[in-house]
């Protein structure tokens, strides 16, 4: 076997099992893309360098576009298209981003999202300045930052209280 | 194909907030929360190459090495030889493509068209593609190209000794009374040199494309800020009719200028799905968009300002030059702030392009008025110190009443009003005049003022609006939203004129085969299209209410009434008398599926040409001077920088900014634009240059490691005071344009805070620490 003979690989994505045939050089963002239509992860860079493709594996935040697929197997993958409950009910995040209009075109959204659950989970939300410090590595152009933050800080208060 | 959709959602704040007094969010001037943002926020929304089709094949480009000189040879064996190639396209395989009208629309010389390169006039040039059944398997065999060079000497950049004066652009020149002697003869002069480097749209969607063809019809998925415009390109390189082209953009990743040409990687996709017969997608590459296209041009300007001992001015001149590209023009028009910011009797601006091996450069966010404004707001500055007048006051000294250069009041000009309520937001009144004189610790603190302006550029649009069977309401267009907030300014027109919730309005745009729009730049896009919604709505309305009140089979028909009244959703009369029912009930008993009216506001007479012309070419655009007035966006920005003294750091703390963009369509997205191009203006003040390698003409920094764009990180808390009034010269429902306002200036409030705080003028932006140090 060879690097560019493709192998099956089984992702846990959002609490669903998918299968697939690929390359073991594929990245796991173009397995969620290409592979299996979860497209709502961006790639804005493809080298590590803006966040747009950030999932959380296992929890953690992690950059879709530097993990190979076959390193995320057998690990518990969450992307934004997991993020909203099974009856449709936005996050408290998503929610916080929609009403402080954090986003305008909305390509570096779902990383922005999913950075803000995972900076509100380690608890690195606590002050405005934190925030802008925990979010630093998810650009946008569109330069929403402050209304970025707002929701943030808005969706923490709500996970606390 | 996905059918794109909004609706607003139940549950969305249905009232505006205080400032908007009573205005409904569902209506036009209301704070609507983005009717696309579900779809944004739960990753629903597909951009362009999100498509999935069957037979999808991978492109990827590969581009010179080299910045001038000649490919001598292409060895595509390996790369063809590599698993799953199914094509490797050179200048030798390409199918011959046309020229196409430019932008203008001037008529193209009849020569063909290759968008891969033989001759190479800049480093980053197309010169062949791979397309592979994956992407892994095109990106590998992209590596196999081997390409053999006769190289040349290149002219790098501006500071390049070869680049010369370049070409003087006489459409550029600007003038009356006798600048030079004025300035020559005035008490007080200053002049000085200000530099801007080339700076990158950097939207997070990388350019791209997903080209198929069906016998000679052609689809192509593309992030699009011109969707008519980019489709009578397509159709013109490949000699089809224009409705066989259909270019489908609901979502782009973020334009700022970049997104409103179809560019030559369109071209090589197009081609290759031609040739194979199969869809191809072709994504630029992060590296590859500092290249695939042009960014801003590097810009020097010198300004004199000549005045008396009371900072009045007495005489402008002006010189500028940007780079362009070996064999393209790109003019960046460097005094169009210069000429009307200040009253003066005297004035000369000029301006040269020179040839250097670059891409040729585009727009990006207020091209020509952004670096316009970082010489004459710095130059104002300067002028302040030098005659010891507050820098605000001196603005208001030497304030426009009238547009200097046109000679024509102004239709809104609310500059003072933004001064005002800026100072007083900002606690201007607190600063203390001197530089290095306020300070924080080891921190020295400095408070700067600069003012921006953008014209009110203005154009024609259509829409169609449907009321259908369920009462609800549909809006057609093929303008766009890449974030300004289209779809829902729009759904608030329809909604205020039809009479329904905005969450009874669906909007679709950003397809082909829509009602027609123009180009989607130049802060034009709101103002034209609420315009044409309005027209089209109030078209229905009129249909709606005609059919109630003289159709036999309607409830209204017994009442005999004038007119009738549509609210929520319902019909009544307006005295209260008589029935109400609602719009599905009407359309049902007067047996109708729906009622359809088209609106443009194209004038009368316009042939199928002119409207043609009007959507696909910008020749049609009307002057912002045209008429009795001169009409501008204005805006005032405060800004608190600190400066580490020992290392020369520069932060911006604080930023108030008053801005007049006339009536606001939707206050809460209009904040949000505006504050997006004053955060873009501080990346630039600070952090964005391209760095030009002088051995190779290449550009270094080409990913968002190392081109720096400001962060989460570097930007604080940014008030927005709106102080614009309803301009009815501006456009229909009385807006001007916010999307480019909101960064000019930016930059040199930034450079005039750095100097009250270190005493130090930078000149050349970015304002990096070694300058400081």
């Amino acid at each position: 076997m060879t690097s560019k003979t493709p192998t099956p690989i089984q992702l846990q994505i959002n609490g669903h099992r998918h299968e697939l045939e690929a390359e073991p050089r594929v990245t796991l963002l173009d397995a969620l893309r290409d592979h299996l239509g979860l497209t709502g992860t961006k790639k804005g860079c493809d080298q590590g360098q803006c966040g747009a493709c950030t999932v959380h594996i296992d929890g953690q935040r992690v950059l879709a576009c530097l993990t190979l697929a076959a390193q995320a197997e057998g690990r518990a993958i969450t992307t934004i298209e997991g993020l909203a409950g099974e009856d449709g009910a936005l996050h408290a995040v998503q929610a916080a981003f929609l009403e402080q209009d954090a986003f305008q075109c909305g390509y570096c959204t779902p990383g922005q999202i999913m950075s803000a659950v995972a900076c509100i989970r380690e608890g690195h939300a606590g002050s405005d300045e934190e925030i802008r410090e925990y979010m630093a590595g998810n650009l946008c152009r569109c330069g929403a930052y402050p209304h970025i933050v707002a929701a943030v800080r808005q969706a923490a208060v709500e996970a606390t209280s | 194909m996905t059918v794109h959709e909004f609706r607003t959602r139940p549950g969305d704040a249905k009232r505006g907030d205080a400032s908007d007094g009573a205005v409904l969010a569902d209506q036009v001037g209301g704070r609507l929360s983005r009717v696309d943002g579900p779809a944004k926020i739960t990753g629903a929304a597909k951009y362009a190459v999100e498509q999935r089709l069957e037979g999808l094949t991978h492109a990827v480009l590969v581009e010179s090495t080299i910045a001038a000189g000649r490919v001598r040879s292409i060895d595509t064996a390996a790369a063809e030889a590599s698993a799953g190639v199914l094509l490797v396209l050179t200048p030798d395989n390409i199918l011959p493509l046309r020229t196409a009208t430019d932008w203008l629309g001037t008529p193209p010389p009849d020569v063909a068209y290759c968008p891969l390169a033989r001759d190479i006039t800049f480093s980053g040039q197309h010169v062949a593609a791979v397309v592979a059944e994956s992407f892994e398997q095109a990106v590998a065999a992209a590596a196999l190209v081997k390409i053999a060079y006769d190289e040349a000497l290149a002219i790098v950049d501006l500071s390049d000794p070869k680049a010369g004066d370049g070409i003087p652009v006489d459409a550029m020149t600007k003038e009356w009374g006798e600048a030079e002697t004025a300035f020559a003869s005035a008490p007080v002069r200053i002049c000085n040199a200000y530099n801007t480097p080339r700076e990158y749209q950097a939207p997070m969607e990388p350019h791209g494309l997903i080209a198929k063809w069906q016998g000679d019809q052609l689809t192509v998925w593309e992030p699009s800020q011109w969707v008519d415009g980019m489709a009578r390109t397509y159709a013109e390189w490949f000699g089809v009719p224009f409705e066989n082209v259909r270019l489908v953009s609901p979502y782009i990743g973020g334009g700022f200028g970049s997104k409103a040409f179809a560019y030559g990687y369109g071209a090589v996709a197009a081609v290759a799905a031609k040739m194979l017969g199969r869809p191809v997608k072709l994504a630029v590459t992060r590296p590859q968009t500092f290249t695939a296209y042009g960014g801003r041009a590097a810009t020097r300007q010198t300004v004199a300002l000549g005045a008396d001992r009371d900072g009045k001015i007495q005489s402008i001149v002006h010189r500028g030059v940007n780079e362009t590209s070996v064999d393209g023009m790109w003019v960046e028009p460097l005094g169009s702030v210069t000429s009307v910011m200040y009253a003066t009797p005297n004035f000369s601006s000029r301006q040269n392009v020179v040839r250097v091996n670059t891409v040729v450069p585009g727009a990006l966010r207020a091209p020509g008025e952004n670096p316009s404004a970082f010489g004459i707001e710095s130059a104002i500055d300067e002028l302040a110190y030098e005659v010891g007048i507050d820098p605000l006051e001196i603005r208001l000294r030497n304030y426009a009443e009238q547009d200097p250069h046109a000679k024509k009041p102004w239709s809104t000009r609310q500059l003072r009003e933004a001064f005002a309520a800026g100072a007083e937001a900002f606690g201007w009144s607190k600063r203390s005049p001197e530089p290095r004189s306020m300070r924080d610790g080891n921190q020295l603190i400095g408070w700067g003022v600069a003012a921006g302006t953008y014209p009110v550029r203005r154009a024609y649009g259509e829409a169609v609006v449907r009321i259908l069977a369920g009462g609800s309401v549909e809006v057609e267009s093929s303008s766009i939203d890449m974030g300004q907030g289209t779809y829902t300014i729009l759904a608030q027109t329809a909604a205020e004129v039809v009479g329904v919730p905005a969450e009874n309005v669906v909007i679709k745009l950003g397809d082909s085969r829509y009602a027609r729009a123009g180009v989607t730049g130049g802060s034009r896009l709101a103002g034209v299209m609420t315009g044409a919604v309005h027209k089209a709505a109030s078209a229905a309305l009129d249909q709606l209410i005609g059919l109630a009140i003289s159709d036999p089979a309607s409830p209204f028909h017994a009442l005999q009434a004038n007119t009738l009244v549509v609210a929520d959703g319902r019909i009544a009369s307006p005295r209260g008398n008589g029935p109400e029912v609602s719009i599905a009930e009407l359309l049902r008993s007067v047996g109708r599926e729906h009622i359809e009216a088209k609106g443009d506001t194209m004038p009368a007479n316009s042939t199928v040409e002119d409207r043609y012309k009007n959507y696909t070419t910008i020749a049609m655009a009307l002057p912002h001077t045209e008429g009795d007035y001169s009409r501008y966006s204005w805006c005032a920005h405060f800004i608190e920088v600190r400066v580490d003294e020992d290392f020369g750091t520069v932060r911006v703390s604080r930023v108030v900014s008053a801005l007049d963009s006339g009536r606001l369509y939707n206050p809460k997205l209009a904040e949000s634009q505006w504050k997006g191009g004053i955060i873009m203006g501080i990346g630039q003040a600070l952090l964005e240059e391209g760095i030009v390698d002088r051995r190779y003409g290449r550009i270094v920094n080409n990913n968002l490691a190392d081109y720096l764009i400001a962060t989460n990180a570097d930007i604080p808390d940014i008030e927005v005071i709106s102080v614009g009034i309803p301009d009815p010269h501006s456009s229909v429902l009385g807006g001007k344009g916010v999307g480019e306002l909101g960064i000019v200036g930016v930059a040199p409030a930034i450079a005039n805070a750095v100097f009250h705080a270190t005493g130090k003028r930078v000149r050349d932006l970015p304002i990096t620490l070694e300058k400081l140090i």
